[in-house]
């Protein structure tokens, strides 16, 4: 048995499952010292359950870790990075009110020799990745590029051997693009792996020497970047379409019955397009893309001036909630337990809620008549629960989803704003929901989906818009696109120009 | 450098330190009034009014930085005092502080388990800790002052050993070195900014968040109760009246001085800032003449004021659109 | 198995319920019997005066706690109204001047919640603070108002019998104050379950965000739960001058504890989003039993305040462990 593997990491059937989903499915793979070592897939793929398996957030079900040769059993955070695997997410791991030099040190101040000696060890390792900032300054302060530069110094400072990076490049404009490729390759000749997860494709192509491609919990295929080309690597990360059934999409779909002009935020840009009678229309982007922040902006729950709706060719304001319903507009949000439900209310009063208005009558709340909208719904929506006395929280996903497009069926929007619907959700309450879309968009309504299946969207939409980085790159029909094309578009164009300058260097 | 990007810079700097920008305003509107303000028999005074309270502060700073919060601080100030001062009578000065100050520990670890390990809401349940301390205190004295039986008791407040401040002040600066050498140089004190700022970046971090945040409480019990001894001593009776709206008083004045009540942020020194602002006031007003009324309502304004200020940019942080 | 684990939680949850009701019922049973002076119709009507204030304070606090927030300027509100309306009785006339006190409460009210909303200030620790502040402003604006002094009503105006009326004033076997507290429990109960407004309260404290989104007026149930709450405070207050004739600009303190332990321990959570009028009267009842009980048994008032201290703790921290 050799003693120095030249595999830093192997792992070997992993699977973990949460209730209702099977995240990882038997997942084996290995990466090799001194690689980088790129990880694609769509979103849910797995990639995120894996990693967090690896740096000890979530525990593995099943499967073995061997990593710098020795097998790891159950791990911690800080034991993971202790021992040399350190991982950079997406969302920072730095406390923004602390200094940098505090931020890499965070938990070690007295081992570094206290104030001094962290800033001083800190502006060395800085310093080793060419990254000038001054290490007094705060965290808040920084850039997204810089602050990626203090956890790099941070999995340093734990002479890690392994760095996962996820998804690095998702804020970074260009310039910072060529920033973080120079610290890879530096990193690299120092002999630290990387794990190099990203949606842009061009990056795994510049940096990567091998490529793992993941789909629904297991691993497709593992190849050698210069093996396989993009249009391979596309088709294995969507594959074909999954044995659920969607209904027919929504035949009649009739002139423009919303126009969104100029929408304009921190995040997003001359966001302009309109929503047709009758249709579904898909928004279609990685997370963090913005279409949460589009719809947000529509309904009135968050601030954005300047910009422009019509309903009907009529100029609506809104500028909240309230407003929004008023002039016909219904919002499931993304996360049904925080920002939908009162959890500890019952189901009619969770579907009431939203209707107030017309189960009273000069402001006094008529029994009657809640229960009678909430009976309905019930029946109509087949939700299953006890007495509509029963709290909410007591429901399984698909149920409370249900109570809440329930309360928004009642206030007949003309559009409908479904953000991420069937998350959580079993397959025969899916397939219920989605009756149900069809429905609504068919009664001269219309319905704006936001979903990270892209199977879900594609199948479901009449018209598909692509958002990257908070601008709309496309506008598809899924019937004569393929879904590569769509996540082609949904990638962006910005990776065309990292690819073309990383050409030139 | 031009004179508006000089008054850019100087707005900046306001902002951010805006108690010592308060006090400064308050000294030079001072000069203008014929007052024994600037004498140093009343500065030294109005160091030694503030003292007490500075103890309070600092201990609740540590508590705050780390995302808590400590009402009870008042009813543990108060009964400290009356411990060591009726323990006194049958026993050593120096044992009965000590049973004194350990009463503030345990308090502060009953608080501790109360907000870290059982999650409950901190401001409301110190509050309910404290007003049973408070009753207790004004139990044990029948709310009259109980008056010290040894002598030497007094001088450890009011006795003047270094030139002409008092012993007080002494010991409050002692206090102030300590808590900022302690959360500016220890890894506890940082620890606490790390979990105030982000628990859960913290906790990754493989920094023991429970541990240091009930170590917190402990501490911040620890300085009340010496600050109540303290102020026994400075009075010559352990008194139950300062309980009541003390602890409200300190915690908006922390804030005043910088430290957030979202946690991570602030010191200190920040934090005796903070009370030197209600100090000074205090001192200003009562040198002018101001009709006590007058100066409540005052207190009252600035406390909403500054809470108000708090609170709303932390409002514009979040909706920056 | 599961069954028994189920009945346990059921038994355990009754009883942290219920654990202050069953204590302070044994208490007045107790006292029936070591102290017989309990019900005499002296004591009886002394419970039942020393009530109205109390319930007025404590009821508008309710919506206050339902709606997820808290309201500590309700003893400066209390003192504020009581001063103000005493020194109006002469200029303006005793029903103007009841008018002017009450509108003067509802105000102060308001105020806290503009400051609250423009503040954007979500959580209860911000408006505990904002409404100490607030507490300290307006007991302050009391002193100034009569510098201090105790106002007695019959030093001042001739005409006070309207206020006599309602201190003193009985119909049938009923105090007039017990008929008006009635009735605001009445509208008070009216309005919290049958209202679309005491509806969108209790949404509010439920789940702001959600609410929001729903379209619930998060911002006016804000408004209304600090109005009502200083409206109610004013009530209290005419409710305790018109019986003692004197208004003392520090005849506030306390009552803001008072109320919220009565809320408390009346059952409503300091979490917001439940509770009830009904459960605040019970909890009213009980506070005052409960120092009408220690007093006759010779305990201390400070020694009340520790266990009303104490009582609070328990309260808050057994309400926390309990699932939602």
């Amino acid at each position: 048995m050799s003693t120095i593997s030249d595999e830093i990491l192997s792992v070997k059937d992993i699977s973990k499952a949460f209730p209702g989903v099977k995240a990882l499915d038997n997942v084996s793979f290995s990466v090799r010292r001194g690689t980088v070592h790129g990880l694609v897939g769509e979103n849910g793929a797995g990639k995120s359950t894996l990693m967090k398996i690896l740096s000890g957030v979530y525990p593995k079900d099943s499967g073995t870790i061997i990593f710098d040769g020795k097998k790891i059993e159950s791990t911690t955070p800080i034991k993971s990075m202790n021992s040399g695997l350190a991982i950079i997410y997406q969302e920072l791991n730095l406390v923004n009110s602390l200094s940098v030099g505090e931020n890499v040190f965070l938990g070690r101040f007295s081992q570094m020799g206290g104030m001094r000696g962290i800033h001083s060890k800190a502006r060395v390792l800085l310093d080793s990745i060419d990254c000038r900032i001054d290490t007094h300054r705060l965290v808040d302060e920084l850039s997204v590029s810089e602050k990626q530069m203090v956890e790099i110094a941070k999995a340093l400072s734990f002479e890690s051997k392994l760095i996962i990076m996820d998804e690095p490049s998702s804020s970074l404009t260009c310039d910072e693009m060529k920033e973080l490729a120079k610290i890879i390759r530096q990193l690299k000749g120092q002999g630290i792996s990387i794990i190099y997860i990203s949606h842009k494709l061009d990056e795994i192509f510049d940096f990567c020497d091998i490529v793992t491609i993941m789909r629904d919990g297991q691993i497709i295929d593992t190849k050698a970047t210069a093996e396989l080309t993009r249009g391979e690597m596309i088709s294995d990360m969507v594959g074909r379409t999954i044995e659920n059934e969607y209904p027919e999409r929504p035949q009649n779909v009739g002139e423009t019955l919303m126009e969104v002009k100029s929408i304009n935020t921190r995040k997003l840009h001359n966001i302009s397009f309109e929503v047709r009678k009758g249709e579904i229309l898909g928004l279609v982007g990685l997370v963090g893309a913005g279409r949460t922040e589009i719809v947000r902006a529509i309904f009135g729950a968050d601030k954005a001036r300047g910009h422009e709706i019509k309903l009907d060719g009529k100029t609506v304001i809104i500028r909240k909630p309230v407003q929004a319903i008023n002039a016909g507009l219904g919002f499931v949000s993304e996360d049904r337990k925080l920002q939908g439900l009162v959890l500890p209310f019952s189901v009619e009063q969770n579907i009431s809620m939203g209707n107030l208005d017309k189960v009273a009558k000069h402001g006094v709340l008529r029994r009657a008549a809640e229960k009678e909208i909430a009976d309905k719904y019930v029946r109509a929506l087949n939700i299953k629960t006890p007495t509509i006395k029963t709290k909410v929280q007591s429901l399984s996903g698909g149920n409370q989803q249900k109570c809440i497009i329930g309360r928004w069926l009642e206030t007949g929007p003309r559009v409908f704003i479904m953000d991420e619907p069937t998350r959580g959700i079993d397959v025969g309450a899916k397939y219920e929901i989605y009756m149900l879309m069809k429905e609504i968009a068919e009664k001269e309504g219309a319905i704006i989906l936001i979903s990270s299946e892209l199977p879900e969207v594609l199948n479901m939409s009449n018209r598909v818009l692509t958002i990257f980085e908070g601008r709309i790159t496309g506008e598809f029909d899924p019937q004569m696109v393929s879904a590569d094309q769509v996540m082609e578009s949904a990638l962006g164009l910005c990776s065309l120009e990292v690819h073309e300058r990383a050409q030139e260097i | 450098m031009n004179v508006k990007s000089f008054g850019i810079t100087l707005g900046k700097f306001a902002s951010k330190q805006k108690a010592l920008v308060a006090i400064l305003a308050m000294l030079v509107m001072m000069l203008f009034f014929p007052t024994n303000f600037y004498t140093s028999y009343n500065l030294i005074d109005m160091l030694n009014s503030s003292s007490v309270l500075m103890i309070l502060a600092f201990g609740v700073t540590i508590t705050v930085i780390s995302g808590g919060c400590d009402l009870s601080i008042g009813g543990v100030m108060v009964m400290s005092g009356i411990i060591a001062i009726k323990l006194m009578e049958f026993m050593n000065m120096w044992i009965a502080i000590v049973i004194a100050v350990i009463f503030g520990a345990v308090i502060g670890f009953i608080n501790g388990f109360l907000v870290v390990h059982q999650k409950t809401e901190p401001f409301i349940i110190t509050l309910g800790m404290g007003m049973t301390l408070t009753g207790l205190a004004q139990h044990l004295t029948d709310a009259r002052p109980v008056t010290g039986s040894d002598p030497n008791f007094m001088m450890i407040s009011n006795g003047r050993i270094i030139l002409s401040f008092t012993n007080l002040v002494i010991i409050m600066l002692v206090v102030l070195l300590i808590t900022h050498v302690i959360m500016r140089y220890t890894q506890f004190g940082r620890s606490c900014y790390a979990i105030g700022g982000d628990y859960d970046v913290a906790r990754y971090s493989g920094i023991n968040v429970i541990l240091i945040k009930w170590g917190a409480f402990v501490i911040c019990g620890i300085t009340a109760a010496i600050a109540g001894v303290l102020l026994s001593s400075k009075l010559n009776s352990g008194s139950s009246i300062y309980g009541e709206t003390t602890a409200l008083v300190v915690n908006c004045a922390v804030v005043v001085g910088g430290v957030s009540f979202a946690g991570g942020v602030g010191g200190i020194f920040q934090a005796a800032l903070g009370l030197l602002v209600f100090g000074v006031l205090e001192n200003s007003m009562n040198m002018l003449g101001v009709d006590s009324y007058i100066q409540i309502l005052t207190k009252g304004i600035v406390i909403v004021a500054i809470i108000w200020l708090d609170s709303f940019s932390r409002k514009r942080k979040r909706e920056r659109v | 198995m599961r069954k028994k684990f189920e009945l346990r939680k059921t038994f355990g949850s009754f009883f942290t319920n219920y654990l202050v009701l069953v204590a302070i019922v044994l208490l007045v049973l107790v006292t029936m019997i070591v102290e017989p002076k309990f019900l005499s119709s002296g004591n009886l009507t002394n419970i039942m005066r020393q009530f109205g204030p109390l319930s007025m304070v404590a009821l508008g606090m309710t919506f206050v706690i339902i709606g997820g927030f808290i309201d500590l300027s309700v003893a400066g509100t209390f003192s504020l109204v009581a001063v103000v309306t005493v020194s109006l009785i002469d200029p303006i006339g005793q029903v103007p001047a009841l008018i002017a006190g009450l509108l003067l409460g509802a105000l102060c009210g308001f105020f806290n919640s503009v400051l609250i909303l423009t503040a954007g200030a979500l959580t209860q620790a911000e408006a505990l603070f904002i409404t100490f502040g607030m507490s300290l402003v307006y007991g302050a604006f009391a002193l100034i108002t009569t510098g201090g002094a105790v106002l007695n009503m019959r030093d001042i105006t001739s005409s006070i019998s309207v206020f006599e009326g309602i201190g003193q004033g009985t119909v049938g076997i009923f105090t007039v104050s017990f008929l008006i507290f009635l009735v605001c429990l009445i509208l008070l109960y009216f309005f919290q379950s049958k209202t679309v407004m005491g509806r969108a309260i209790n949404l509010t404290g439920g789940n702001k965000t959600a609410a929001r989104l729903a379209g619930i007026p998060v911002d006016v149930s804000i408004m209304v739960i600090y109005t009502l709450s200083g409206l109610m405070a004013a009530l209290g207050a005419v409710n305790q001058f018109a019986r003692v004739t004197t208004a003392a600009p520090v005849m506030g303190k306390g009552f803001e504890t008072n109320a919220i332990l009565a809320v408390v321990v009346g059952g409503t959570s300091l979490k917001g989003g439940k509770g009830s009028v009904l459960r605040t009267v019970l909890g009213t009842l009980l506070i005052i039993l409960m120092s009408n009980c220690l007093n006759l048994l010779g305990v201390t008032p400070y020694m009340q305040n520790v266990t009303k201290g104490g009582i609070l703790v328990l309260a808050i921290w057994l309400d926390n462990r309990k699932p939602l």
